[in-house]
């Protein structure tokens, strides 16, 4: 116990990077990070060569660099994936206070073209009318006998500037 | 000073509890998932300092991760229809059958008749048994579900029973040993469990090709090694105090000789069993439920009377152990659906940057080892966090095969660190002949055994096979 004790707090202390800053309005701020997600995928087949899915995951998102808007998310996605058109899908992040940010993710999503931009559409909080961009690719995705999925993207490289800040220090 | 420490251990758990629920929520974890955090590591480390036991332990923590809105009934509740929780009840159950039958004691007799010279003896041939069956058993739990009445019969019939205080050794000795040996067999072999061939696709998706054959032959020094000293090893941490039986297996020679033919009930026992260790074995070429399988075999040893209702009603413990198994296994769950062990993996990895790589190494398998109490399953682990570590791992220049091969190997031999660490490992813990305190006990020096003889032993064997 005190081994699980020592590695969650190893785990869970105070992030090696300085703390995350909120910007300066309208200046744009670049981070990078990882996504570890895990859910389920619900496959539908329209014919032998098409195939459409209703993805539902969540999981941690963990950003560095010193732009990143926060340390990180738990990050939940909803998202139509179809073999001929690709995915889109609107995730919302959530950070240890509550915040979040809100944003809408397209893309391939085939095993060959394995890529997908977000774009950031405001949230709540320190994030509210925050605006940017972000892209990723999963490094896996593995289904489990029961249907659930489990992945993770290492290469998530984006952007975002903070919105106004309103009288009274809200931003908007 | 033993009435003060009888008031304050059962103050220890709610004092862990609120001091992590009201601690500052580190920056990238919501909320819920750190208020569950402190109720399952309050929860754990009640069972450990004795405070509870382990069923108040989890009805507690239950109804606080409700009640207080951290988790929804539903989620909290989804270990009660978890297919490999309910195979650990209904394996225990069945395993009542080949006692009752008469089967388990002519098992024993046949037990001690061979190896029966020694308690090492018998550990020896039920861990070398395991080791040769656990390639045809994808479902490491299902093969508990084989070994375990075999060991309660050899335990009931050298006159070790649980409420025995010191009469219970030897069969805490066997129960503990074979449980441990299961994590061995499950790290020798590619398909002795399903979470090995989960690994082996993350191990692929980072270009790292694993096959059955050099799989074996990576796992063959280092877990043959660990099955060799395992039942030397526990005999020093839980002596069975039954010494060398020289005149053992000639007596049971001669009773079992007197036992005459299979009875009725017998009979069907050992074809229901042969039946449903065939539905095990074949159960992914034939697309087989093995819970279900379980449950067939039970339903026919109700109809045919071998088990019966009364029979049903006196396993208390089972009842017991459904439910606190279910809500541990349902929270533990949680804890990586909401984010916690997947941050705290990404975050225990990414600050150990700097290192030499074989510091490094040493270090993430360790870590991925000691992290596993946090978890009761093995593939919610690999799939959680295995992929992590080995990328991290080769980024930080650990060759990729050795990362590999030793993340791999631990996803399996880390089940004996808890009772809770791996299904299978129920059946044997519920038995009774072990307290929690010593499960866990146990459980960490034989861990922290097998840890070091894949690092010493097994680092430079694989780092040889895969040049």
């Amino acid at each position: 116990m005190v081994v699980a004790m020592a590695i969650a707090a190893g785990a869970c202390g105070p992030a090696t990077e300085p703390p995350a800053s909120v910007a300066p309005p309208g200046e744009w701020r670049e981070f990078e990070g990882t996504w570890n997600a895990t859910g389920t995928r619900h496959t539908i087949s329209l014919g032998a060569d098409r195939k459409a899915a209703v993805l539902d995951l969540t999981g941690t998102m963990l950003l560095a660099g010193k732009g990143r808007p926060g340390v990180g998310f738990r990050s939940e996605v909803i998202a139509l994936s179809d073999s001929a058109t690709g995915l889109i899908g609107r995730s919302v992040w959530t950070d240890e206070r509550g915040d979040q940010v809100y944003s809408e993710i397209k893309g391939e999503g085939t095993a060959a073209r394995n890529r997908f931009e977000g774009t950031i559409l405001g949230g709540t909080g320190r994030y509210a009318g925050a605006t940017g961009t972000y892209q990723f690719s999963w490094q896996f995705v593995l289904e489990a006998e029961d249907g659930s999925i489990q992945g993770r993207a290492v290469d998530i490289k984006g952007r975002v500037r903070p919105g106004q800040t309103e009288p009274g220090g809200v931003r908007q | 000073m033993t009435r003060l420490r009888t008031l304050i251990k059962p103050a220890v758990p709610f004092a862990i509890a609120l001091g992590i629920w009201f601690a500052p929520i580190p920056a990238g974890l919501t909320a819920p998932a750190w208020h569950l955090f402190a109720v399952f590591v309050a929860a754990i480390a009640s069972v450990l300092i004795g405070a509870f036991p382990i069923l108040t332990d989890a009805m507690i923590a239950v109804g606080v991760v409700v009640l207080t809105g951290t988790i929804t009934p539903a989620q909290a509740f989804s270990g009660f229809a978890n297919t490999s929780v309910l195979l650990v009840v209904i394996a225990f159950i069945v395993a009542q059958a080949v006692v009752k039958s008469g089967l388990g004691r002519r098992i024993s007799l046949f037990m001690v008749s061979r190896f029966g010279g020694s308690s090492l003896g018998l550990a020896y041939s039920i861990a070398l048994t395991d080791a040769a069956i656990a390639p045809a058993f994808p479902s490491n739990t299902a093969r508990g579900g084989v070994l375990f009445p075999i060991v309660l019969s050899v335990s009931k019939g050298a006159g070790s029973n649980p409420d025995d205080p010191e009469g219970r050794r030897l069969g805490g000795y066997l129960m503990f040993c074979t449980m441990a040996s299961l994590a061995l067999s499950s790290a020798l072999w590619l398909t002795a469990t399903s979470a090995n061939p989960i690994g082996v696709q993350i191990a692929q998706k980072l270009g790292v090709e694993i096959g059955f054959g050099n799989w074996l032959l990576a796992a063959s020094v280092p877990a043959l090694v660990a099955i060799g000293i395992l039942p030397l090893l526990v005999a020093k941490l839980f002596p069975p105090r039954v010494g060398a039986t020289p005149e053992a297996p000639r007596a049971a020679r001669a009773e079992l000789a007197r036992a005459g033919p299979l009875s009725r009930d017998e009979w069907i026992t050992a074809v229901v069993f042969a039946v449903m260790v065939a539905g095990w074995v074949l159960a992914d070429r034939l697309k087989l439920n093995v819970t279900s399988v379980a449950f067939m075999g039970f339903g026919v040893l109700l109809v045919t009377g071998v088990l019966t209702i009364e029979d049903i009603a006196e396993q208390g413990d089972t009842l017991a152990t459904f439910l606190w198994l279910a809500v541990l296994f349902a929270l533990s769950g949680q804890l990586n659906e909401l984010g916690f062990m997947s941050y705290a993996g990404e975050r225990l990895a990414t600050r150990l940057g700097g290192l030499s790589w074989p510091a490094m190494y040493v270090t993430l398998v360790s870590l991925y080892v000691g992290i596993h109490y946090m978890f009761v399953s093995q593939s919610s682990q690999v799939l959680a966090l295995l992929g992590v570590f080995l990328d991290v791992g080769i980024r930080s220049g650990v060759p990729a095969p050795l990362m590999a091969y030793s993340l791999l190997f631990a996803s399996s031999y880390f089940s004996a660190i808890t009772p809770q660490g791996g299904s299978q490992n129920i059946i044997f813990a519920a038995s009774g002949y072990l307290t929690q305190r010593e499960l866990y006990q146990l459980g960490f020096f034989t861990t922290l055994a097998f840890l070091a003889v894949f690092l010493v032993i097994g680092t430079p064997w694989v780092l040889f096979v895969t040049r």
